[in-house]
């Protein structure tokens, strides 16, 4: 089996706002679930990683929770962002977009100097 | 905003707590059942689900702690939990804690009560306006009387014009006058000042208005400002009194307002009034005599000048003054002019001793923490077990530092709670101390500076406690671990701290003892000085009834100002009298006296004299002695041995020949040698002007052996006195001898003296005894604090000796049972443990008498009558120490003695 990596620092909460911003609301296990699947498995999402960075995001004020009825008629408690949280979705997206940019340009193979 | 909402959610956290592990639980149970659904619904069998789903959750307690610090404030938890912790170890070994508590709080509350007479009197920003900016000048020179000879007013001018750096400069002189009240008049001190004054001064009226320059001059309302103490004292903080007029000296003077708290310099003051209240100071003498110096400076720096700056213009001012005016600052006394802050000024005189005070508290502190530093030293080794067993649970040597460091920090805030309630008690007793010493003792506080030092010093000191006890270092508990041990041991290293712990007590209670021993001798010493009075049992009354004012005002007859207070003279002399007679009947009393001055008190009247043929060397000074009047029961009534000649006769009257009686210390400086009865001297000087003293000639016809009337410590001064029929009654002073008990008769002597003065000013009815205390007084206090602080810090140091030494036996019963079994006798063990503690004390010993030898010589202005390296005091601390520390050495060398090999074989 092959060695699933851990989610790295800082971009789960990116990964979480965006599963909620493409999903809705969403309990833990489903937010678990969609980000595993994204990643085609190769990302490992145990509780002890997810549920502190969900506590932090709802702390920072970016979701919100509520306890409601799941599909199969269990209480679970489900996150939604909100509005402060979209706003940080895009600021954190662009973000990452241009250190990615800025990576990638870092790591082009290199074109010989004349 | 996200951070502080994010700190303020999990500060929040913090305290839903139990209702949101609830939740939590919930959450992740759902995950997991969920997870398993899952599973199942791929076609897993449900247990093989169940499992499957709760190895993916990567475990739900780890999850749970690690959501747990997200969600609250783990490091302030731990904190709390530490000290919880602590708390408990601590209750649970009683008397460790009790002790060590009790000895910080000594160290801890000697330390907060000197600090805070410090900083109230030496380190506390003045309560004026930018008061770091006020600068004192004074002029001394050398000889008796010297050390403040104050400033003329012509001196003044010249500063004034010389050196721009002192931007503005106000001049006060201090003066006294009766105050006449509705029954009873009071003397007060007061202070002429010019109008600049406040304004220089930068303090504000908490009531009416201050001084101003419109009040300078002659032909202006005479006003007065009260202080704050003085109007809450005497007018009881009646804000009604602003506007109305009193009588000062027969003068009526308006009351203009209140000047908010400050200390006064260089005497106490209860009013300040303008200049016009005193003829005497707007008169041409004041204003063009350069030699008639009155007048004290106070300026404060201009814009950007600096403290240098200023020294160097007012030397430069007067050199070329003393170049202008070569007669008026005779070379060989050495006039000088020093510029200080005022504030420097105010602390002066109570530096000394409040270093001194502070460097004695702040060793009882060393000793202290060096106690409680064994003790930790010692709990630590038997700790050992519990620390291994933590670390072998997990608890990295970070953590078990912090543990540590919650307890030295409860044991050290607990000593600070105590060592503040024996602060508070003492402050009062230090208060009382200060005020002999600085004008600032009312603004001591055990105030927010105070409280932080106390704080700042708890913190230190378990910081300190904590490193003392080294903790192995992280990976050697893994070894210790390993090997199943019940002791990690760097015992040779701590042993040593411990050594060096105990030398460093001794040498301290050393230091301690030998400043205490010398501040005692000096004590000693000074009581043991002769007032050269002949009996303590007289009382004195101080009771002035002629109000002489400042003098004729400018423009007015002297002759006829001469006049009117001859005639009230008589008329007072006429009660003085009455009194006199009427004391003497009270049972009991012996001889009633009367004279100007109070024996063993300084007058301030003093003019030069001159010897009939007796020329002055060339450059000698001619003698100012201290003028006194006496009647002829006097020199009796107050015990005043007489030398030679006769004591005054009721014959030297008014109109007889003018005839003077000398004390020993005039008679050797005129006439050494010579017999001084026969002789003539008389008055002289340019101040003899304008006091109502005549310069004729007269006779001498005794001598007086010399009294101690600048105190016990200071040389005797010269004194003349004349019949107190002859001249002016300036002071008038009972002195009533009585067979015993002579306080007794204060009651009812001071109630004749009311009756038939109602309106007199009592200054004081002291008896000689406790005149002759209270210049005892400061230096019994200074020597009986650092006497108290010294036996403090022996007894600590004792018991750290006996402690460390009970210890080392208690850590090598074993060895001494082998040694014992193997042939070593009980003398022997106990000369063995008795020679281990030796080499401390003697170690401590020689390292404490060389620290005193340095410390002592800072102390030389403290003492009197005993050098600071006496060798008495030395050797008498060397020995006490030792005997002290050789019993404490002797408890545990007799226990190590008493151990039984077959016991501890058996062990």
């Amino acid at each position: 089996m092959a060695e699933k990596r851990d989610v790295k620092q800082g971009t789960l909460a990116l990964m979480i706002l965006r599963t909620l911003d493409v999903l809705g609301t969403l309990h833990g296990y489903g937010i678990a679930r969609r980000i595993e699947e994204t990643s085609k498995n190769r990302l490992s999402l145990n509780y002890g990683t997810l549920y502190p960075a969900l506590l932090k995001l709802e702390q920072e004020g970016f979701i919100k929770a509520e306890w409601r009825q799941s599909e199969n008629n269990r209480r679970a408690k489900f996150y939604a962002l909100t509005a402060a949280g979209r706003k940080q979705l895009a600021r954190e997206t662009r973000e990452w977009h241009e250190t990615a940019d800025l990576i990638a340009a870092f790591l082009a193979p290199r074109k010989e100097v004349p | 905003m996200r951070y502080i909402r994010a700190a303020l959610a999990r500060i929040g956290g913090v305290f839903t707590k139990d209702r949101a592990d609830d939740d939590l639980r919930e959450e992740m149970q759902a995950h997991l059942e969920m997870e398993t659904a899952e599973f199942i619904r791929r076609g897993m069998a449900p247990d093989e689900a169940r499992r499957q789903a709760l190895l993916a959750s990567g475990g739900l307690a780890a999850a749970a702690e690690a959501v747990r610090d997200q969600r609250g404030l783990p490091w302030a938890e731990g904190v709390a939990a530490d000290v919880k912790y602590a708390l408990r170890t601590l209750r649970h070994s009683p008397a460790f804690s009790t002790v060590v508590v009790i000895t910080l709080a000594l160290g801890i509350g000697a330390n907060t009560a000197i600090f805070s007479v410090v900083n109230g009197v030496l380190l506390k920003p003045l309560p004026h306006r930018d008061g770091d900016r006020l600068i004192y000048l004074r002029q001394s020179m050398d000889g008796p009387g010297g050390g403040n000879i104050s400033f003329s007013v012509p001196e003044v001018r010249e500063f004034r014009k010389g050196a721009p750096s002192l931007g503005w400069i106000a001049e006060y002189s201090p003066w006294f006058g009766t105050l006449q009240g509705a029954n009873e008049a009071i003397r007060i001190d007061v202070g002429l000042v010019t109008g600049n004054f406040f304004e220089v001064m930068g303090l504000s009226p908490v009531l009416g208005r201050l001084t101003r320059p419109s009040d300078d001059g002659d032909g202006v309302p005479a006003v007065m400002v009260l202080t704050h103490d003085f109007w809450t004292r005497h007018y009881g903080g009646d804000s009604g009194i602003v506007g109305k007029q009193v009588r000062l000296d027969g003068t009526s003077v308006t009351v203009i307002g209140v000047v908010e708290p400050a200390p006064w310099f260089p005497d106490r003051m209860e009013a300040l009034a303008n200049m016009v209240i005193s003829p005497h100071h707007l008169s041409a003498l004041m204003v063009e005599g350069r030699e008639h110096r009155m007048t004290e400076m106070i300026a404060r720096l201009a814009p950007a000048a600096t403290l240098e700056q200023a020294r160097s213009e007012v030397a430069a001012v007067y050199a070329r003054m003393q170049r202008d005016h070569r007669d008026t600052y005779d070379a060989a006394a050495h006039y000088r002019v020093a510029v200080m802050t005022f504030k420097e000024a105010l602390g002066e005189q109570a530096r000394l001793t409040l270093w001194l005070l502070m460097g004695a508290a702040a060793f009882v502190l060393i000793i202290s923490a060096a106690n409680v530093a064994n003790l930790t030293l010692m709990r630590g080794v038997r700790r050992e077990h519990e620390l291994v067993v933590r670390a072998a649970l997990g608890a990295g040597a970070g953590r078990l530092r912090r543990l540590l460091l919650a307890e030295n920090l409860v044991l050290t805030l607990l000593g600070a709670l105590f060592g503040l309630g024996i602060a508070i008690s003492g402050v009062r007793l230090l208060t009382s101390l200060a005020e002999r010493y600085s004008p600032r003792a009312s603004e001591i506080r055990l105030d927010i500076v105070v409280l932080g030092f106390t704080f700042a010093l708890s913190v230190i000191l378990a910081l300190l406690l904590s490193f003392v006890g080294s903790l192995p270092k992280e990976g050697s508990f893994t070894a210790a671990i390993a090997a199943g041990a019940r002791r990690v041991s760097g015992s040779l290293r701590k042993h040593r701290l411990q050594r060096g712990l105990v030398v460093a007590q001794v040498a301290v209670s050393v230091i301690l003892l030998a400043g205490a021993g010398l501040l005692t001798r000096t004590m000693i010493r000074l009581s043991q000085v002769s007032t050269g009075l002949k009996t303590e049992e007289v009382l004195t009354i101080d009771v002035p009834l002629l109000q002489v004012g400042g003098g004729p005002s400018v423009g007015t007859d002297p002759a006829a100002w001469f006049r009117a207070l001859l005639q009230s003279d008589a008329r007072i002399k006429v009660r003085y009298d009455q009194m006199r007679r009427e004391i003497a009947a009270l049972p009991g009393v012996i001889e009633v006296g009367l004279g100007s001055s109070v024996p063993l008190r300084g007058s301030t009247a003093r003019f030069e004299l001159k010897a009939e043929g007796k020329a002055l060397a060339v450059g000698e000074a001619p003698p100012r002695p201290d003028l006194r009047t006496a009647n002829p029961e006097y020199f009796s009534a107050a015990g005043i041995p007489l030398v030679k000649g006769r004591a005054f006769a009721a014959t030297d009257g008014q109109t007889s020949g003018k005839v003077a009686i000398i004390n020993q210390t005039l008679a050797d400086r005129f006439f050494p040698g010579e017999d001084a009865v026969g002789k003539r001297i008389a008055w002289t000087g340019e101040l003899l002007k304008f006091s109502p003293i005549s310069p004729e000639w007269r006779t001498i016809v005794g001598v007086v052996s010399n009294t101690q009337d600048g105190g016990q410590d200071a040389p005797p001064r010269p004194v003349v006195f004349m019949p107190f029929a002859q001249e002016l009654a300036m002071g008038g002073v009972l002195v009533v001898r009585a067979d015993s008990n002579v306080a007794n008769l204060a009651t009812g002597a001071t109630r004749i003296v009311r009756r038939i003065a109602p309106s007199a000013p009592i200054q004081g009815v002291l008896t000689v005894a406790q005149i002759k205390d209270q210049s005892v007084a400061p230096r019994r206090l200074n020597a009986a604090l650092v006497s108290s602080f010294s036996i403090l810090a022996v007894i600590i140091a004792a018991v750290g000796i006996a402690g460390v030494l009970a210890f080392s036996v208690s850590a090598r019963t074993n060895e001494i049972g082998i040694r014992m079994s193997l042939g070593a006798d009980s003398g022997r063990v106990q000369r063995m443990i008795l020679g281990e503690g030796g080499v401390l004390l003697i170690g401590g010993l020689a390292l404490g008498v060389a620290g005193a030898f340095l410390v002592a010589g800072l102390m030389r202005g403290l003492l009197f009558g005993v050098g600071p390296h006496d060798p008495t005091t030395f050797i008498g601390v060397a020995v006490m120490m030792a005997a002290i520390g050789i019993v404490a050495c002797w408890i545990p060398a007799l226990r190590a003695a008493r151990i039984d090999p077959a016991i501890t074989m058996r062990v």
